[in-house]
């Protein structure tokens, strides 16, 4: 009974994001177009390096790498930066809030239909691609458990990092400029637009204490890495759950004081 | 049975940023700790029983949406305390919200994408409601309007008044006992107006919801509401029976009288001949505001009309706005 009115969101949300087909084309179209540009930028980078592997990483793998990335940003990306930031403008917050339910669970719930729909319209298709056009070069295993784990991490971390910038907006009331930073900052440092093996040495060591190569980094290695060592998943699941929990945490913490700002000082 | 809103000398203070002018104001403004406390509701004392609609009145910042807000728990009085239901709103938001529906006039809280069932649907897994709840409360809904079209039709391709008919069917669905209706019928035609009123009736009747409205529509509050409270610069003025307010303005109406010449000169012919009464003249019409204590409209008309050439008239009932108007400016003994 509990978990149905949560499910009753995810359903509503397939629904959703069904009626906009247009949208979905429009989505592919947009991603081809960007990996055709990532194709010929790498290949130019591949040329000009003379030898075949960069950093440990054929130009094979790395093209691998970036369209999945590609991939797994567009079912993962919710935009409830955005969300937020209109409700919050627009004063809609105030019907969310009113809701039974705790406003980030709310939100989390409203967008985990339109996880189930890129998974199966965006990350699947384009998985299977990869896995065919490249003979195999994907291995598929136990690995894959691993990577759909630390998908299920990666989500989570990735939503309470925006809902931390979300609720930022509560106080600056813009959306635009902080939603490009965030997403700038979480797309660099997390490895989906250039794999962290590319980074020079002192910023690699900082990226991996920072919380956002668990978003992108972490599942595509684990799932890239046909036979991975018990250690290296321990040690990626592990910082994995560590920083979900922690930002979790933050999060909630954040938004409580948050919210008990605006109910003492208006919105 | 104890009331079911018990406000006790509530007051909510609000700190703004005191503005200043220009580029260079707004710069000073960046590090400006220059904070003016306003007061948007100032000791504000009422009780409203289980099943009672109450018309919540006031000019446009009058404090309404702050104490609406306080009582649904999304802002946290200054002082005072308020109980809705038993519960403190503003520390047990999300128990409260499962007492009370809201229906904003100007947003929607359904799904705009979907189908008006769907909303439904998802609204009865949100609040819980069992299902033997949820089909007697659909088939009350279907005995009280057509609600048939509106089920499988998108919101977005709904119009404002189907809209807010459904947002209103919506803020009822999980059975709550109290119901804040803000604005709803701004910007409807006629004849949905009273769909609506006729619904919020049938509903307030059916289920003994208490109803909560604010409006700026006196056909509303004759409709619906027995008693109105009425704020203004977040001081109540009035709190009782609407039969006791029309016994102190209902005595007021306004003649217009349409006549050929320049009107604010005829205005002046009028003047002299109604000493008592109150004359204005603007574009179209001459205004005149009698007091039906003192003579009756049609005596007035009757004596107008022997000296002018009255090309058309109006009667005009006292708006809402006047009645605040007139109880700001003079009070209520």
């Amino acid at each position: 009974m509990k978990l149905k009115k949560y499910l009753s969101l995810t359903r509503a949300g397939i629904i959703e994001s069904l009626q906009f087909r247009l949208a979905t084309v429009i989505m592919v179209i947009g991603n081809l177009l960007y990996l055709i540009v990532v194709y010929f930028l790498w290949k130019s980078i591949y040329a000009s390096a003379e030898t075949d592997v960069v950093n440990g990483m054929t130009f094979t793998d790395t093209l691998i790498y970036l369209v999945l990335a590609t991939a797994l940003f567009n079912f993962m990306e919710m935009y409830t930066v955005w969300e937020m930031g209109r409700n919050i403008q627009s004063g809609k917050i105030v019907l969310d809030l009113l809701k039974p339910m705790e406003y980030r669970r709310y939100l989390f719930w409203s967008y985990s239909g339109s996880f189930v729909t890129q998974f199966f319209f965006t990350f699947l298709p384009t998985f299977i691609v990869v896995s065919v056009v490249t003979h195999g070069a994907v291995p598929l295993g136990i690995n894959l458990l691993f990577f759909a784990v630390s998908v299920v991490l990666a989500v989570l971390i990735n939503y309470s990092i925006d809902f931390i910038v979300g609720t930022i907006c509560l106080y600056t009331e813009s959306i635009w400029g902080i939603n490009i930073m965030k997403q700038v900052i979480v797309l660099l440092l997390s490895g989906a637009t250039v794999p962290i093996a590319f980074f020079p040495e002192p910023l690699k060591t900082v990226v991996y204490y920072l919380p956002f190569q668990s978003i992108y980094n972490a599942p595509l290695t684990l799932l890239l890495n046909g036979s991975p060592t018990p250690e290296t998943v321990f040690e990626i699941l592990g910082t994995q759950l560590l920083w979900c929990i922690g930002m979790t945490l933050l999060g909630k913490l954040f938004w409580k004081l948050s919210l008990r700002q605006i109910t003492v000082n208006g919105g | 049975m104890p009331p079911i809103i018990t406000i006790q000398n509530v007051t909510k203070e609000f700190k703004v940023l005191n503005r200043r002018e220009g580029l260079k104001g707004s710069l000073k403004d960046l590090f400006s700790r220059d904070y003016k406390i306003v007061r948007a509701v100032d000791n504000i004392s009422m009780n409203i029983e289980q099943g009672e609609i109450v018309g919540y009145l006031g000019p446009n910042g009058a404090g309404k949406s702050t104490t609406i807000k306080m009582m649904t728990g999304v802002l946290e009085p200054t002082s005072g305390e308020i109980l809705v239901g038993g519960n403190v709103p503003y520390k047990n938001r999300t128990k409260n919200a499962q007492e009370i529906g809201v229906v904003f006039g100007q947003r929607s809280q359904l799904w705009w994408a979907l189908p008006l069932i769907e909303s439904f649907k998802l609204l009865k897994d949100i609040y819980q409601i069992a299902d033997r709840d949820y089909e007697n409360m659909l088939e009350m809904y279907r005995s009280l309007a057509d609600i048939e079209p509106l089920l499988h039709k998108p919101v977005r391709q709904m119009s404002l008044g189907q809209r807010t008919l459904s947002d209103i069917l919506a803020a009822f669905l999980h059975n709550p006992k109290i119901v804040f209706l803000d604005e709803p019928t701004i910007g409807l035609d006629v004849s949905m107006k009273s769909k609506i009123r006729e619904l919020i009736h049938a509903l307030n009747k059916e289920k003994n919801t208490t109803v909560i409205l604010t409006t700026h529509d006196m056909g509303d509050v004759d409709a619906l509401c027995r008693r109105i409270v009425i704020i203004d610069k977040g001081k109540m003025l009035y709190d009782n029976d609407i039969e006791h307010l029309k016994g102190f303005f209902g005595s007021y109406r306004t003649l217009k009288i349409r006549v050929d010449g320049i009107l604010s000169e005829r205005a002046e012919e009028v003047k002299a001949q109604l000493p008592d009464f109150s004359v204005s003249a603007d574009e179209e019409w001459i205004s005149v505001l009698v007091d039906e204590e003192r003579a009756a409209v049609m005596e007035v008309l009757n004596q107008l009309q022997s000296s002018f050439d009255i090309r058309d008239m109006q009667l005009e009932e006292i708006s809402t706005e006047d009645v605040i108007k007139k109880i700001y400016e003079e009070g209520v003994e």
